[in-house]
């Protein structure tokens, strides 16, 4: 653990404040240096600027570990003025809520439930084998005698959070007047937040996904117990499996490595293309990696429901939509934008996305695209592609705060992919997923209002 | 042999005679709560508390002269179990000192929970200078002082472990005014389960020990 860590609301409301300056200063810096160095200088001046800025943004992110944590977390990433090692790094901070000793579990098990763990179940490890976020997960065997992970909320931690919130909100002023953070942005991480104190939600979340991944038969998600849950403590099945780490000291071959890269990414896919909504969580400790090559998903605190149809973004950015009509053009960019953003600023992007679309939707059918995870010069030409974007993107003051999410979830995935060192047909993926039915218009208005029969119209 | 013979049934007789006057105090004080908890501690009349005891009103007043010292009383008991409760629990003795504390109190809460509304009688009698209740009287110093003498002891074997700078008797003095501040919030805490105390009982708790690690008490 850091040894600048403070607690209390007086340093932590320091620190936040300290740090919504310094992400001030990290952007005025970097719009300045591009108004006043010349082309020539600006690759030498960048790597030393982001060397810093990493630096300066890990150092305080790491201690933080409240919401402004996840907001600096989801800023760093959109914006491309961190180094790719720094921005892996940052895709991994979870929030943390102080340990619980077993007396403090014991007591908030029951003022959540209103009897002792050792009344509800059969047997009870006072001891924590996880910590989750907010949290942390016990082992237990219920009456019945399964097998159950059970994870517990730390007391209060949703009026901390509001607080931690408001906090940042004050210090964020800064930038929000200046619109490079949208208050948007804001509000998307406070939501998220708050939902993932929610045990209740992550209790239908974990069932909307059950259902709706269970046509990918090596994927196991844990079953809820409802009796033994409340909105505080949630009980459900327990899942084999080891983490990442410990998985890859077994020396697993190459071939295994592939199938469970591919495994990855369909399991991402399928999420994001049928059930519009995505496990946005990719941290290494929520994948449990089975010899058979079997994954177990857990925790799923962090959901985000997309308002949107990926797969029209990705329609059009096949069929190059906007070349075709200025209607097709607003409409493209206001997915990709965001319905706020103005068409003046956001048609300057247009040329990047051309540049783009050529090369994650290259248009001869011929090569595949195949990316080696393990080395990242296979893929530095997306990466680069990528940050050109962002950086336009912070450029533009067009952050969508729709992505906040899952460009967490993506840079996540792709650190969890690196270190598995898998190597994985892109173009394969997109054909075998894409190929089920399509989901109509109709369909994810009502996954918006949260739903969950429609995971029933797709095929198992 | 003879004498020892002969001394026995009487201190047995005199044995038997507290352990009933124990008895009757116990049931009296039973009695009091369930209506404490029914009706109020202010509503509650001695005549209604001896009905349901099944005494004489005359004899309720040969133990307790006032609900006050039934109070008085009612805590006695209450820091009596704590005691042997955590001489016998073997884990929390093994546990650090943090937690110890934070189960002390947290037990206390457990126990006080069905009566909350008469410890907050209690707690407003308690302030009035001239009562029987108010942590300054003498009628309290022998349970306060028995209550320092116990978290003392907690406190001295920490210090022994050097898990704990010294802190002498104003640790258990501090401690004590601790508690009493928590019960305060734990009588006004509407959350649900009470779970903002429980965190501000965890967090005060591992403050205190992070500030006392770094050496916050040499002043």
């Amino acid at each position: 653990m850091n040894k600048n860590e403070k607690s209390g609301a007086v340093a932590r409301g320091c620190r936040i404040g300290k740090l919504g300056f310094s992400l001030v200063g990290s952007y005025l810096g970097y719009q300045a240096q591009n108004l006043l160095l010349g082309e020539e200088e600006k690759p030498q001046r960048r790597v030393r600027f982001q060397q810093q800025a990493s630096r300066r943004v890990r150092e305080e992110l790491g201690v933080l570990k409240g919401p402004a944590m996840k907001l600096g977390q989801m800023l760093s990433m959109q914006t491309g003025i961190l180094s790719e090692e720094a921005l892996q790094e940052l895709a991994q901070l979870q929030m943390h809520a102080p340990g619980m000793h077993a007396s403090l579990t014991r007591a908030q098990f029951k003022s959540a439930l209103g009897k002792y763990p050792e009344q509800m179940f059969r047997e009870f490890d006072p001891e924590a084998f996880a910590a989750a976020s907010l949290g942390q997960v016990h082992r237990a065997v219920t009456k019945t005698g399964d097998q159950v992970a059970v994870k517990i909320q730390y007391p209060a931690i949703r009026s901390a959070i509001e607080n931690d919130f408001n906090l940042l909100r004050s210090a964020t002023l800064p930038t929000r007047l200046t619109g490079h953070v949208p208050a948007a942005l804001l509000e998307e991480i406070r939501r998220g937040l708050l939902e993932e104190t929610d045990y209740v939600r992550e209790a239908d979340n974990l069932e909307f996904f059950r259902n709706g991944l269970s046509g990918l038969d090596y994927l196991t998600i844990p079953r809820v117990h409802r009796g033994l849950s409340t909105d505080r403590v949630l009980t459900m099945s327990y899942v084999e499996g080891e983490s990442l780490g410990n998985f890859l000291k077994r020396k697993p071959s190459r071939a295994l490595r592939d199938l469970l890269g591919a495994r990855l990414l369909e399991m991402h896919r399928t999420q994001l293309y049928r059930l519009n909504a995505l496990h946005a969580d990719h941290h290494p400790g929520n994948y449990l990696f089975q010899p058979d090559g079997h994954i177990g998903l857990v925790d799923f605190g962090c959901v985000k429901r997309l308002s949107f149809n990926i797969s029209e973004l990705d329609t059009c950015q096949c069929r190059r939509s906007w070349r075709e009509s200025e209607a097709a053009a607003r409409h493209f960019l206001a997915l990709a934008y965001g319905s706020r953003a103005p068409y003046s600023r956001a048609r300057k992007m247009l040329p990047l996305l051309e540049r783009m679309s050529d090369i994650f939707y290259p248009q001869s059918d011929s090569a595949d695209i195949v990316i080696d995870y393990r080395d990242p010069k296979s893929y530095a030409k997306f990466r680069e592609i990528s940050r050109q974007h962002q950086k336009l993107v912070l450029q533009n003051k067009l952050i969508n705060p729709e992505f906040a999410f899952l460009i967490r979830a993506n840079v996540g995935l792709g650190h969890l992919l690196h270190e598995l060192g898998a190597t994985v047909n892109i173009s394969e993926l997109r054909r075998r997923v894409s190929a089920a039915p399509a989901v109509g218009q109709n369909e994810s208005d009502e996954s918006r209002a949260g739903k969950i029969q429609r995971t029933t119209v797709f095929p198992a | 042999m003879k004498k020892k013979a002969g001394r026995a049934p009487a201190e047995k007789g005199r044995g038997k005679r507290v352990e009933n006057k124990e008895k009757t105090k116990r049931a009296i004080l039973r009695a009091a709560l369930e209506l404490f908890a029914e009706k109020g501690f202010y509503h509650t009349t001695t005549k209604a508390i001896s009905r349901k005891a099944g005494i004489a009103e005359g004899t309720l007043f040969n133990y307790f002269q006032t609900k006050e010292d039934l109070a008085l009383y009612f805590f006695e008991q209450e820091l009596d179990e704590i005691i042997t409760w955590y001489e016998r629990d073997r884990r929390i003795k093994r546990a650090a000192l943090a937690e110890k504390l934070f189960a002390i109190i947290h037990r206390f809460l457990e126990r006080l929970a069905p009566y909350e509304e008469f410890i907050g009688a209690v707690y407003l009698r308690a302030l009035a200078p001239t009562s029987k209740l108010s942590p300054w009287s003498l009628q309290t110093q022998e349970r306060n002082l028995r209550y320092l003498r116990f978290i003392r002891g907690i406190l001295a074997e920490a210090e022994a472990a050097g898990e704990l700078p010294p802190v002498g008797d104003f640790g258990a003095y501090a401690f004590g005014l601790f508690h009493l501040a928590i019960i305060t919030h734990w009588l006004r805490d509407r959350s649900r389960g009470k779970e903002q105390t429980l965190a501000l009982l965890d967090r005060c708790l591992k403050l205190a020990a992070h500030v006392s690690k770094k050496g916050g008490w040499a002043w």
